[in-house]
């Protein structure tokens, strides 16, 4: 059945109606049976809609999404996305590069016969064991103190040629930490900064060891 | 002790709002080519995104169309500038790769005769005991523009203007033909 209102109830129900057709309706309803049950059905059939849950596909799409994208590999898609450097900024990497290994062939070449070996420097410091609070690792801080200290009472031991080894080589390590930590302060959550973050200040502590050792070797 | 209802809202924003943060941060990552990022985002919302994709084009295509959201999604990431929530972004990118889409999928099914004598058959189907499922089917069921319209407003919230630009179509014939939907479905209500 079906009147002229029947094709309007639905922008009744939605409120898109004008005043005086809602009015007109309004006082059609209570005397007609047909309307009245309609917009009841059309009231459920939109609670129906808004009910219904969102239901996920039956297989997992995702490992041909990423096939799609290249992340299957995800290591080797970060470092070719994240380590694309241009021309002048790999050169600059391996002049840094070549820098502290001259630097660290330098102190062990200069270390006397007797003197102890320095720590391993393929072993993580147990002190470095959290990317995210480096920055305020009072242990951390204390050892580089601590090491300093000892370069700085030993410098004198040490010749003039291996100092300015050592303090180029701090210099570009502090230098990358420095920018680290300055472009973490804009993306705390990346973390190929907090990597290369923590990266950097490992080597420090190991080439202020390596210094440090030469130093009192030298006492 | 038992919480009390402010503090249980409080526990909530905070919760929400550590939600939304740990999406931005993702959505920031994958941007950057971090791919398990952009997994714990597909994780997010795929079962929206699905869940529109087949409404809105039928079952057969909705794996297919998902997939594509997410291709595209992945090379649009870096135009997604977090005025919106990034699931309103995804979901009106969503939209439109299936919209785009729909010419085609029509042509295949042959499913354009949008009349209302076509509207007849959406609820003569075998009865199924689950009701929400008997209900996505005949949604399904229905011809392609009075699924589309009835998908995008009564289920997804958009307003007969937005969806009029979205089809390409006028406010009223939107509202037609969301009228033809409900009344489609009321009879798959009666079984």
């Amino acid at each position: 059945m079906s009147d002229r209102w029947t094709d309007r109830l639905s922008e009744y129900l939605d409120d898109e109606l004008g005043a005086a057709d809602v009015a007109a309706l309004e006082a059609h309803l209570p005397s007609c049976a047909d309307c009245q049950a309609t917009l009841e059905q059309l009231r459920r059939v939109v609670a129906r809609a808004e009910a219904l849950d969102d239901r996920p596909p039956t297989t997992d799409l995702w490992p041909a999404i990423a096939r799609h994208v290249g992340v299957v590999s995800l290591d080797a898609r970060r470092a070719r996305r994240r380590l694309s450097f241009t021309v002048p900024q790999l050169a600059a990497a391996a002049v840094a590069l070549t820098l502290l290994s001259a630097g660290s062939a330098w102190l062990l070449l200069r270390r006397p016969a007797g003197a102890p070996p320095s720590q391993s420097t393929t072993t993580p410091s147990p002190i470095l064991t959290n990317v995210g609070t480096y920055e305020a690792n009072p242990r951390y801080a204390a050892a580089v103190a601590d090491l300093e200290r000892v370069l700085a009472q030993g410098r004198s031991r040490l010749d003039t040629a291996t100092v300015r080894v050592i303090e180029k080589n701090l210099g570009i390590i502090d230098r990358a930490i420095r920018d680290a930590q300055s472009a973490l302060a804009a993306d705390p959550a990346n973390s190929y900064l907090n990597l290369h973050l923590a990266q950097e200040m490992r080597r420090k502590l190991e080439l202020l060891r390596q210094a440090a050792a030469l130093a009192g070797a030298r006492t | 002790m038992e919480l009390t209802t402010p503090g249980v809202a409080t526990l909530r924003r905070d919760l929400d709002q550590a939600t939304r943060d740990a999406e931005t941060a993702d959505v920031a990552l994958a941007a950057s080519g971090d791919g398990r990022a952009f997994e714990r985002l597909y994780r997010t919302h795929v079962a929206r995104i699905h869940s529109l994709a087949q409404r809105m084009t039928g079952e057969d295509h909705a794996d297919d169309l998902t997939q594509d959201v997410f291709v595209r999604a992945w090379s649009k990431l870096s135009t997604f500038r977090g005025e919106a929530a990034f699931g309103t972004w995804l979901h009106r990118l969503a939209v439109n790769v299936i919209l785009a889409r729909r010419t085609t999928l029509g042509t295949e099914r042959g499913r354009y005769d949008d009349s209302e004598n076509v509207l007849d058959g959406v609820a003569s189907r075998p009865h199924t005991a689950e009701l929400s499922l008997d209900f996505e089917a005949a949604i399904e069921r229905l011809p392609d523009g009075a699924r589309q319209v009835f998908v995008l407003h009564d289920i997804e919230g958009y307003r007969h203007e937005e969806i009029a630009d979205l089809l390409g179509i006028v406010p009223g014939t939107s509202k037609s033909q969301l009228h033809h939907a409900r009344m489609a479905l009321r009879r798959n209500l009666e079984r």
